[in-house]
């Protein structure tokens, strides 16, 4: 099939307003119907997965992608403007990663988008971020992991940055000298780690007596995603993680937890302080219900994510296995626009047979 | 002890009695599915110890009961250990049906992480069989457990069997028959393997695409016995087309129930996956089953509630044989036309499609059920 040109896409023009400012359904629902056609021009995967689709009226009516496929192949959109380059790999607990292949022109839209989101939540100054993970992460040739993404989504309030571990699964090898330093260095740090690895690293952590001292005299931001699982299954609370966290560190620390998939890189969905997630201005949310793909308002289902700033895979609409409830009306963090809430993952029932799967 | 076609079977109880205890049961089980179990689970249950049934199962080993010169004598080998894995159906239960004619002792190791039916199930006649040898057999010689494949414990069940029958991969098969085990002793393997439909457009009434969607369903590709491929034989594409049309059409009065969360979200993804790789792809009502047409060279559709089908001569058909082939369903005008082929290829199983899952003594390619006896020359 003939490629058509790069969508004139207005992204840019989305991302000129702050993230939960009034929304511009329109313009958005426009990006989406071009950027849906760029990806059917320029993937041929995709096009057999989608092969009559022209115009949607509306969010729902856009085609997309459940996440899984991007476990079970790499979908490359190839055209005008698109230069991939390395394969962003998901965090797995399935044994299998997603993998999105990156490309520079979406990398570009998906920093500035994520940067936005994180400065209205955490305000715009920058410090020193310290991050729970091994350098070396930094250094494979061709992919970059999921935490290295969420970590990097923080550059643009850092001042410096610091990885603390020596094995990028090993909680237990954080450099708490290195902590010490820079609380002793600046009154005000930004921490960033998966959930479970903050619990094991830092709140159960054995920390130097002069260290507890410099950190308490500290304020810290911890900023954390990759979910509860591992959390759930050692019984800590929220309150319990928040409170670990926070009760070392100097009054006015805080603690962030965002959602957000390698699917859907760029956009993340930081938990406000009345317990919802909201969606920015460029990205819209939908509900489904798991066996009719009905939309559905104020009941659970299956989250639909979608967002017009990929354009070298076919990531910008996925359906996830991720359950959540669209949540109407003004929420009392003072946000407007979309919200809902992440339910958890998709409940799996035991799969009999006999023996070969 | 009884003649059957001149081998006499030294059971070490009496066969009729113990026959009649196991129908017996069936009065209780009809009352209610036990937790563990789904209805059609239960349902097949109830119809495998019927004493026709059961007794079917033994003239298909022995021959049938009748008076004539004994030529030889068939004797229980000696313990049976039993090897399950974790996802294993049905077939566990129904195994350790069969096995306990031996009346020997026997050993199960259940899957560690799963739903251990066979447990279920015998917990279920011990408490629900009144006084009598077979339940004395089921409590005091049959132990079940449940163990990793890392445990000592199942060395310890390969050295003290005469049997040792073995679900699983390849490799975990392989490991079990490398423990150390008597010389003397025999393995049965019950391993990895694949099944399809082979069906006639003429011969496709709606009763029969009716029963070809149920076969399919109960397990989708994780069942050994389920088709993961419909061949329609000397039809075309259209004719797939149609058969497709049809089972989307009965698929909402045929299953009534809905399939878990995740597999209608799988579905989903795998009906993406499958049209990415170039099948036609249709989901059925409420995401229960994703129905793919394409041709019948092409790989198999992924996905656990997928089903290719496919149109071509009995010459494709053979050529695109798994080669771990093991139940071929027939629905065709007239099956023994087949045989032929069948004979060429390595299918285990040729039986109508309503049969796939049927399970009895001739299993794998042998006659597992008859193996758990000795023949002494007489």
């Amino acid at each position: 099939m003939q490629q058509t040109s790069n969508p004139s896409c207005g992204a840019t023009g989305l991302l000129s307003e702050p993230p939960f400012s009034a929304r511009d359904d329109a313009t958005l629902l426009r990006e989406m119907n071009e950027l849906s056609r760029w990806h059917l021009s320029g993937c041929d995967a995709y096009r057999a997965v989608w092969p009559s689709f022209a115009e949607a009226q509306s969010f729902a009516e856009l085609p997309s992608l459940h996440v899984g496929v991007f476990k079970h192949r790499i979908w490359r959109t190839n055209g005008e403007g698109i230069a991939h380059q390395r394969t962003l790999k998901s965090s797995s607990t399935s044994g299998t990663s997603s993998q999105i292949a990156l490309d520079g022109r979406s990398g570009a839209l998906q920093a500035q988008s994520s940067a936005a989101i994180l400065k209205d939540l955490l305000g715009a100054d920058q410090r020193p971020l310290l991050i729970l993970d091994d350098v070396k992460s930094l250094q494979q040739r061709g992919e970059v992991s999921a935490r290295v993404t969420a970590a990097m989504s923080l550059r643009p309030l850092s001042t410096e940055m610091h990885f603390l571990l020596s094995g990028s699964e090993n909680a237990q090898s954080l450099d708490w000298n290195k902590v010490g330093e820079l609380c002793a260095k600046s009154p005000r740090l930004l921490v960033y780690g998966f959930t479970w690895m903050l619990w094991m690293g830092w709140a159960q952590g054995t920390i130097p007596d002069d260290v507890r001292a410099a950190m308490a005299k500290t304020q810290v931001f911890f900023v954390h995603s990759g979910g509860w699982k591992k959390l759930e299954a050692m019984k800590v609370s929220r309150e319990q993680f928040d409170g670990a966290l926070c009760g070392m560190c100097a009054p006015g620390s805080g603690v962030l937890d965002f959602y957000g998939l390698v699917e859907q890189v760029g956009i993340i969905y930081p938990l406000c302080s009345a317990g919802f997630r909201h969606v920015p201005r460029w990205a819209s949310v939908i509900v489904r219900d798991p066996w009719t793909m009905q939309p559905l308002i104020g009941e659970p289902g299956m989250l639909q994510l979608m967002n017009p700033l990929a354009f070298g895979a076919p990531y910008h609409n996925v359906l996830t296995e991720d359950m959540g409830r669209m949540v109407e009306g003004d929420c009392k963090c003072g946000r407007t626009g979309q919200r809902f809430e992440l339910l958890g993952r998709m409940p799996k029932a035991e799969v009999r047979g006999c023996a070969n799967v | 002890m009884i003649n059957f076609d001149g081998k006499l079977a030294a059971f070490s109880y009496d066969l009729m009695d113990r026959l009649n205890q196991w129908d017996a049961l069936r009065t209780k089980m009809v009352r209610g599915v036990p937790a563990e179990f789904t209805r059609d689970e239960w349902a097949y249950l109830v119809n495998f110890v019927s004493v026709d049934h059961l007794y079917d199962c033994v003239e298909k080993s022995f021959g049938q009961e009748e008076v004539c010169e004994p030529m030889s004598l068939m004797r229980p080998r000696g313990p049976i250990a039993i090897w399950l894995p974790s996802n294993v159906s049905l077939l566990g239960p129904l195994v350790l049906i069969l096995s306990s004619f031996a009346g020997v002792p026997m050993r199960v190791k259940a899957g560690s992480k799963s739903n251990d039916l066979c447990a279920a199930f015998v917990q279920f006649v011990i408490d629900n069989l009144g006084e009598g040898e077979l339940r004395d057999y089921l409590r005091d010689q049959v132990k079940i457990e449940r163990f990793d494949r890392h445990d000592p414990r199942n060395a310890e069940m390969a050295v003290n069997a005469s049997v040792r029958i073995a679900f699983g991969s390849d490799a975990a098969m392989a490991a079990i028959h490398a423990l150390p085990h008597p010389v003397d002793s025999i393995g049965i393997s019950f391993g990895d393997h694949r099944s399809e439909a082979w069906v006639e457009a003429d011969a496709l009434d709606d009763a029969a695409v009716t029963t070809l969607m149920k076969v399919f369903a109960i397990y989708g590709q994780a069942g050994c016995t389920s088709p993961r491929r419909v061949v329609v034989l000397g039809g075309s594409e259209a004719d797939c087309h149609a058969l497709r049309d049809r089972m989307l059409k009965l698929w909402p009065t045929t299953m009534k129930a809905d399939a878990p969360m995740h597999i209608a979200s799988l579905n989903v993804m795998h009906a993406q996956l499958n049209a990415a790789s170039g099948w036609d792809v249709k989901l059925t009502n409420r995401n229960g089953a994703v129905l793919g047409v394409g041709p019948v060279d092409k790989a198999e559709m992924s996905g656990l509630m997928s089903l290719a089908i496919v149109s071509g001569t009995i010459e494709q058909a053979v050529a695109m044989l798994p080669p771990n082939i093991q139940t071929i369903g027939h629905n065709v005008a007239d099956y023994s036309m087949l045989l032929p082929v069948i004979a060429k290829t390595k299918a285990k199983r040729f039986v109508p499609v309503a049969q796939m899952h049927h399970f009895g003594p001739v299993w794998d390619g042998q006659n597992f059920f008859r193996q758990l006896f000795e023949e002494v020359a007489l």
